[in-house]
């Protein structure tokens, strides 16, 4: 009786899991097809772009090009502002990070903390940056820094950037503060510890990922973004997305800005994958130690 | 007490929060007096509606900002319509569902210019689009994609670079909701749609009116797409802007255009947000 009961029990249901699983892999092959139209095919053809002769050039009808070479990208670094632009997206983003991290902390400690009237509608302020259009943004910030008389290029898209990404860092530490505990911080003040030695031993360990993540995110935005970057540095600043427009723009140069496009993507998909490894690896950190 | 408290908290506050205030209130701040005839970079500053009449009266304007609503509604709905039957697929890890929704939100990663390049290596005239339609006969010569004038090209790329983020923000909250809740829907005897209808949809509401409202925002004031893919025949709002501002450097024209693009994405958005959540509950009722 038992086990005729169990046997029901367990063959029943095994049924339209066998059709889902079928289904699953049905959709799955569908899927990946389209995810090699999606961003195989798209990524490959800009590598190969980079790589076309220029000698022979690559036109309809060849299906491939005929013959490849890493002229292009040589040509490009020594013949382009690209070497200039690298450096300055390079040393713009960073800065942007650290200084962005610096200023939400504060906000973010308090979110996280302190109860008071308003803090809902307070929380929601801070995502204004994301909602205002950012050319809006690029381009009567340009004209506030005029009209306030700063001339340095790398300042102004300092300061644009980051208020513009504080919203991220803000939301990122507001979740890492919550998650030190109270009863860590009593325990190190009980025990007579200096308000650094409770820092170092209560909120570090909870708030690394997050300072790692707020820095790496705010780091990619920073390369990538093009508004501010266009319209505040522009002509004498120039960063890699402004480069990368002008390939684009008027005089658009295919295999030039398959290489512009490779240099600023592939870096950042590396740290984005870090990024996730990072995020993974420190799950165990924040919500292991017991109390 | 108190107010040392309240001291603290708005000390703390400063720096984020403060920042923020300071710097989006005084841009939208400049936008508007110069949409007024203030803050001239030449000449005498006075009030005037003059470049208010001006802007708006151009054919120009009017077709601008038709045309960057159009796209924005597009994007906006498109991405949320095409991320909900995913999101409810990737509800429940199965072998393989985070590596497809890894692959799926990788557009999230790549910048705006980058997949404008990517797209027009494709459509090109020896890309893969134009081989595969001549190899399977559909045509006998390449067709020109680029630029075309339905905007369809610009309507394919705010597809490809939103979507992602709409099902980022559904998925969460699809996966939210119990399964007792979709059993018990499933038990009273609801068919699929019905499920989606009368329990995901009233449950994910939030989100997707989140989702709308930023994708929303973020097309109607898109300038790469519209400039590298976009038809060459009409400009986005944002496009307009940046030509006015950089032609005989008429400011107060583009500081019009501007505001008009902010009004835009604002009630445009919640417009939108709005006519969803209506739509959803009337659904409800059938």
């Amino acid at each position: 009786m038992v086990s005729l009961a169990d046997s029901g029990a367990t063959v029943a249901p095994k049924k339209p899991t066998r059709r889902a699983g079928a289904l699953n892999r049905f959709l799955m092959i569908v899927l990946m097809t389209i995810v090699a139209i999606w961003l195989i095919v798209p990524f490959s053809m800009a590598v190969l772009w980079s790589l076309v002769d220029p000698e022979t050039g690559w036109n309809y009808p060849d299906l491939l090009p005929p013959s490849l070479t890493h002229l292009r990208w040589v040509e490009v670094w020594t013949t382009t502002a690209l070497p200039q632009a690298i450096a300055n997206s390079y040393m713009l983003a960073p800065t942007v990070a650290v200084v962005t991290l610096i200023l939400a902390s504060p906000t973010a400690y308090c979110f996280a903390r302190y109860d008071f009237a308003g803090k809902g509608l307070a929380q929601l302020a801070t995502l204004l940056p994301l909602v205002v259009p950012g050319f809006v943004l690029a381009i009567f910030f340009s004209s506030l820094i005029f009209s306030l008389g700063i001339y340095s290029r790398f300042l102004s898209i300092l300061m644009a950037h980051c208020v513009l990404f504080l919203p991220y860092a803000i939301r990122i530490m507001t979740v890492s503060f919550g998650q030190v505990r109270q009863d860590l911080i009593d325990a190190a003040r009980d025990l007579g510890a200096s308000p650094l030695a409770v820092f170092r031993a209560a909120y570090m360990p909870a708030l690394l990922p997050g300072i790692l993540a707020s820095l790496i995110i705010v780091f990619i935005q920073s390369i990538e973004e093009f508004a501010i970057a266009f319209i505040v540095g522009a002509p004498n600043f120039t960063t890699i997305p402004s480069i990368l427009y002008s390939y684009l723009g008027y005089n658009f140069i295919r295999p030039n800005a398959a290489v512009v496009s490779l240099i600023l993507v592939v870096p950042n998909v590396l740290l984005m994958l870090g990024l996730e490894r990072l995020l993974k690896s420190a799950n165990p950190a924040q919500t292991g130690v017991k109390g | 007490m108190r107010w040392r408290r309240t001291l603290l908290i708005l000390a703390l506050l400063t720096p984020g929060l403060g920042v923020i205030l300071l710097m989006i209130g005084s841009v939208f701040y400049v936008a508007v007096m110069q949409s007024f005839g203030y803050y001239n970079l030449v000449g005498e500053d006075s009030f005037s509606l003059e470049h208010w009449e001006k802007v708006l009266g151009s054919k120009q304007f009017s077709r601008s900002l038709s045309y960057s609503a159009y796209i924005a509604v597009v994007a906006a709905i498109g991405s949320v319509i095409l991320a909900y039957p995913i999101a409810i697929w990737l509800r429940r890890p199965f072998r393989g569902s985070l590596a497809i929704s890894a692959v799926l939100k990788a557009p999230l990663f790549v910048p705006g210019l980058v997949a404008s390049f990517l797209f027009l290596n494709v459509i090109a005239f020896h890309g893969v689009v134009n081989q595969f339609l001549m190899w399977i006969g559909i045509t006998d010569e390449p067709i020109r994609m680029q630029n075309d004038r339905g905007a369809w090209g610009v309507v394919f790329l705010q597809l490809w670079k939103n979507m992602p983020f709409a099902l980022l923000l559904l998925t969460g909250a699809v996966q939210s909701i119990s399964d007792e809740v979709l059993d018990a829907a499933r038990d009273l005897g609801a068919g699929s749609f019905a499920r989606f209808r009368k329990v995901i949809a009233p449950l994910t509401v939030q989100a997707m009116q989140a989702a709308l409202i930023i994708i929303f925002i973020g097309a109607a004031g898109d300038f790469a797409f519209q400039v590298t893919a976009g038809p060459t025949n009409v400009q986005s709002m944002a496009q307009y802007m940046v030509f006015l501002k950089d032609s005989f450097g008429r400011w107060n024209q583009a500081a019009v255009v501007g505001v008009s693009l902010m009004i835009l994405a604002l009630f445009g958005s919640l417009i939108l947000a709005f006519i969803s959540s209506v739509v959803l509950k009337s659904g409800n009722k059938w």
